[in-house]
């Protein structure tokens, strides 16, 4: 992963913002700053690697609210909640729409690191697995349409005799069609082939 | 039959008693009643209950008898017994022929004495005064004429030594009463004055006289009495027995009254020790022979024949006139006789009126002695009407505060009003009971009209208002226990708004100091422009420290006891407090604030933490009424208006969906509330805060929509202020 990893900082209490990013930035993180959620969605890159800390109450647009744009995204950072007390149900509710920690304020500073760390490697994993997705359906993309139609029926688990008469060619035909299906999408095997074709799917 | 025998046994019985009853079994007794009928009977009529017990056959019975009534009661035999001074003793003695049984021990203080006498005296200063030939051409004061120890044992000692009273001083006064004749001389409007013993010794210990300042005209002594004395010593009172009454009964009435242990109830109620044997009258006697007085007021220097040869044509003219005065005189007398009656069965019914009042009524005279006390005085003060009546009220009621300084007599309202005739009021003062406690009163004084409308003294009515003062200072209490809970209550429901306030800051400093350690951790520590960031986060770290001690102290001065007292206070510092504590939930809920503050109010006079309970109330109330109006269109507005009559106007608006008129009425009543959480207390409180300074809060809709609440404080100058006043103004004292 040659890309710089940044941790954006979104809160509207500028005292809090800059305590934090200095915290950061001690342990030799790069930060990035932002006073509303508004903001932040207005630079928002979704290239850019790295973990967002979110204040879940703020001024104008809230964290939930944040959250809720981001989830449409396909890649989107993993989000740290911080909440002041009495907002658990808050975090809650945002740790099961999907963000990876919440910490309390007061908050102790190795739990927050920790958070980030972990963060970070899951967007580095989410990010790893969406390039592993591209590079298969790329090779997907370089198939005919009769090597794709051949390819479904593969991954089905149907043998070449009954896949033949299923789509009136002969059994030569549809072997010779696998043999280049294997070979273009560069599988070994049929349980590699499988495996491209599920990992595809949504889930 | 044995209803027969019953009645029979019954008619010998009552034959019988009354052959032992061959005298009137009830038996009266005349006492000289010099202090009022009522007085008479509370102070004998235990003596004669005493005789009752102790001889049943008999019923004893008290006839109080005026001065002018003691004569005739005992020459037509209507008592049988005679209770009176010695001076009138000797009168009846020589007329009528009664006789003593006994003599009484009198307390004077502490101790019983049998005799008593005069004192004459003049202040210390008067060196011209020394002996009784001093007397002669100075002004002289005696308390009565008739007044066997107020005057006329001193004239005696005066006349032996060839003064006569009414022709040799230059004036001669009687004061009526012995406190009287002692101030003047002591005031020095007299030169000389006579009183009787132990009455100069008596105002020493209570009116605080100073026996220094007092010389002893004639000084005699007398091993056995210890008073200052200026004159012989003559007997106390006697007891005595008309001359138609039988020895037998006298008898048996002399030894019960020796046996009258001391200390007994009814010794005590007539104010004397003991009786004892009957001294001998023969001083008294001399007394009134030598001063001519009445019964020996007839002997003449000249013999009767003189008289007649002399002035018999005087004689023959002056006993037609008295033929002509004596028939006009009986009449008088009888037509006097029925008035009086009237008179004292009038007196005797104003007297059970005023003993039936429930509220305390005495009456003062000119010179603040007490004139008449009803029976609530004597239950509400513990103070019995003979302690009263005659002694300063002033001295008895009121000598002191309730702190226990002194109450100087001027500023006594019953002392105003006996002089300047205004009838006054007094809800708050205090009255000392007679076992030195004290009581809440309140009371008016209205001044008594005497003839030709000049004031002779004052009417006191008063009320123990005890009970009363003590429930209000309770309900003053709980009423500060209330606004402090509910002070409490609201805190409570603040409390997430306040904990995140501090855990802002608690965050911050957090992050920062964990910053720092982990850059001074690091190998370039000792670059010097990481220790100058050091120390700029230092300074930050600390700024957060102070805004979290101050969110602290504005809640330590917010849940402060309540003082109940008012006093000036910033408006600005309560405004600081409100805002602190509630500007959290007014961000929370997208509530936008606007302060329009009229600068030229600086204090106000208030209780300040139930002023900002109240705006605290009024804020979060707007808060939550404008919760279902659009974000960007809640506005809150404190505002506060000089309104040039000498208040405040503090208002609190919001711009909700506004009240209903139904819901209006009732808003300020407890536990009517239209929220799910509280307990409907916050206004009902609030309206209570607002009462107590003087005012009420106002609900008004706004014209913009919305709903105006507010309320008014009075305005004062700053404190520090008036006191630099003060202080040029004592500088500009001195200098000038």
């Amino acid at each position: 992963m040659s890309e710089q990893i940044t941790v954006f900082i979104v809160d509207d209490d500028e005292e809090v913002r800059d305590s934090l990013k200095l915290l950061i930035e001690s342990v030799g993180l790069e930060t990035e700053t932002f006073d509303s959620a508004q903001s932040y969605l207005d630079s928002f890159d979704r290239s850019r690697a790295g973990c967002l800390i979110l204040d879940v109450r703020m001024k104008g647009m809230s964290g939930l609210t944040l959250q809720e744009q981001l989830s449409k995204e396909p890649i989107c950072p993993p989000i740290i909640i911080i909440t002041g007390h009495g907002d658990v149900q808050m975090a809650v509710r945002a740790v099961k729409a999907g963000a990876s920690e919440f910490l309390e304020k007061p908050f102790n500073e190795q739990e927050l690191l920790d958070s980030i760390h972990v963060a970070i490697e899951k967007d580095a994993e989410q990010r790893g697995r969406a390039s592993r997705l591209a590079e298969i359906q790329a090779k997907v993309d370089n198939l005919t349409d009769r090597e794709k139609e051949v390819m479904e029926l593969i991954v089905t688990g149907m043998q070449n005799k009954n896949i033949a008469s299923e789509l009136h060619i002969s059994q030569s035909t549809v072997e010779a069609h696998r043999s280049k299906v294997m070979d273009k999408m560069q599988a070994r095997t049929l349980s590699d082939l499988m495996r491209m074709i599920i990992s595809l799917r949504p889930m | 039959m044995i209803r027969i025998v019953s009645l029979l046994w019954l008619l010998l019985l009552s034959m019988t008693n009354s052959l032992a009853y061959a005298e009137d079994p009830f038996i009266k007794i005349g006492v000289l009643s010099h202090r009022g009928d009522t007085f008479t009977l509370n102070s004998w009529g235990p003596t004669a209950r005493y005789l009752t017990n102790k001889l049943p056959d008999y019923d004893f019975e008290i006839i109080p008898l005026d001065f002018d009534e003691v004569d005739s009661a005992v020459k037509n035999d209507e008592v049988d017994f005679i209770l009176v001074n010695p001076g009138i003793y000797v009168n009846l003695e020589y007329k009528y022929r009664v006789s003593r049984l006994g003599t009484m021990y009198n307390l004077r203080g502490d101790d019983a004495y049998k005799v008593f006498g005069g004192v004459i005296f003049t202040r210390k200063d008067r060196e011209d005064i020394q002996t009784l030939e001093d007397l002669h051409g100075k002004s002289f004061m005696a308390v009565d004429a008739t007044s066997l120890g107020g005057f006329q044992m001193a004239w005696r000692e005066l006349q032996a030594k060839g003064i006569n009273p009414y022709e040799d001083f230059s004036k001669l006064e009687f004061g009526g009463i012995h406190d009287h004749v002692v101030r003047s001389v002591i005031n020095g409007e007299i030169d000389a004055g006579t009183v009787r013993t132990d009455i100069l010794e008596r105002m020493s210990n209570t009116a605080g006289l100073d026996l220094t300042q007092v010389r002893i005209i004639n000084p005699q002594t007398d091993s056995n009495f210890p008073f200052r004395l200026s004159t012989r010593l003559y007997p106390e009172w006697p007891f005595s027995k008309l001359q138609k009454t039988s020895d037998e009964l006298a008898k048996k009435v002399a030894l019960a009254l020796f046996a009258m242990p001391k200390e007994h109830p009814a010794a005590l109620a007539g104010k004397y020790a003991v009786w004892d044997l009957p001294l001998d009258y023969q001083q008294v006697h001399e007394l009134f022979q030598e001063l001519r007085l009445p019964p020996y007021d007839q002997i003449g220097k000249f013999t009767v024949k003189d008289v007649v040869k002399k002035y018999w044509y005087w004689g023959v003219a002056a006993a037609i006139v008295l033929l002509g005065m004596g028939v006009i005189t009986s009449a008088v007398v009888r037509r006097n006789k029925r008035l009086k009656r009237i008179q004292l069965r009038m007196e005797r019914h104003y007297e059970r009126l005023l003993d039936s009042v429930g509220d305390g009524i005495y009456g003062v005279d000119l010179n603040g002695n007490c004139t008449f006390a009803n029976k609530a005085t004597e239950n509400i003060t513990g103070w019995k009407t003979a302690q009263l009546v005659g002694n300063n009220q002033h001295t008895i009621l009121h000598h002191s505060h309730a702190d226990g300084t002194h109450y100087p007599v001027e500023e006594c309202p019953v002392y105003k009003t006996t002089n300047d005739s205004l009838p006054r009021f007094i809800d708050d003062d205090i009255f000392w009971k007679a076992d030195g406690s004290t009581i809440s009163v309140e009371y008016s004084c209205t001044p008594i009209k005497g003839p030709r409308n000049t004031t002779i003294g004052s009417a006191v009515v008063f009320r123990d208002i005890t009970q009363r003062e003590l429930v209000k200072k309770k309900t003053i209490e709980h009423q500060l226990q209330l606004f402090h809970v509910a002070r409490l209550s609201t805190l409570g429901e603040m409390a997430s708004g306040i904990a995140h306030e501090l855990n802002q800051p608690l965050t911050v400093i957090n992050n920062y100091s964990r910053a720092c350690i982990r850059m001074l951790g690091s190998k370039d520590s000792t670059d010097e422009s990481m220790q100058d960031q050091c120390s700029e986060v230092m300074e930050k770290i600390s700024k957060q420290a102070e805004r979290a001690g101050a969110v602290i102290k504005q809640i330590r001065h917010f849940v402060n006891k309540d003082l109940p007292d008012k006093k000036p206070v910033k408006v600005s510092e309560m405004l600081d407090v409100v805002l602190e504590l509630t500007h959290m939930e007014i961000e929370r809920k997208m509530v936008t604030l606007q302060l329009d503050i009229d600068d030229s109010v600086e204090w106000v006079l208030a209780q300040d933490t139930q002023i900002e309970q109240v705006i605290i109330n009024l804020v979060r109330n707007a808060v939550e009424a404008m919760e279902d109006t659009p974000e960007g269109q809640r506005n809150l507005i404190i505002k506060t208006e000089n309104q040039q009559d000498g208040k405040l106007k503090i208002s609190i608006s919001d711009s909700g969906s506004g009240i209903d008129k139904e819901v209006v009425e009732q808003l300020f009543d407890p536990f009517i509330t239209t929220k799910e959480q509280g307990m409907g207390l916050g206004l009902s409180i609030s309206q209570g805060i607002i009462e107590t300074h003087d005012d009420k809060i106002i609900i008004e809709d706004n014209v913009e929509g919305g709903v105006c609440f507010s309320f008014k404080l009075p305005i004062v100058k700053s404190p520090k202020i008036e006191k630099e006043n003060n202080i040029r103004k004592t500088k500009n004292k001195e200098v000038a």
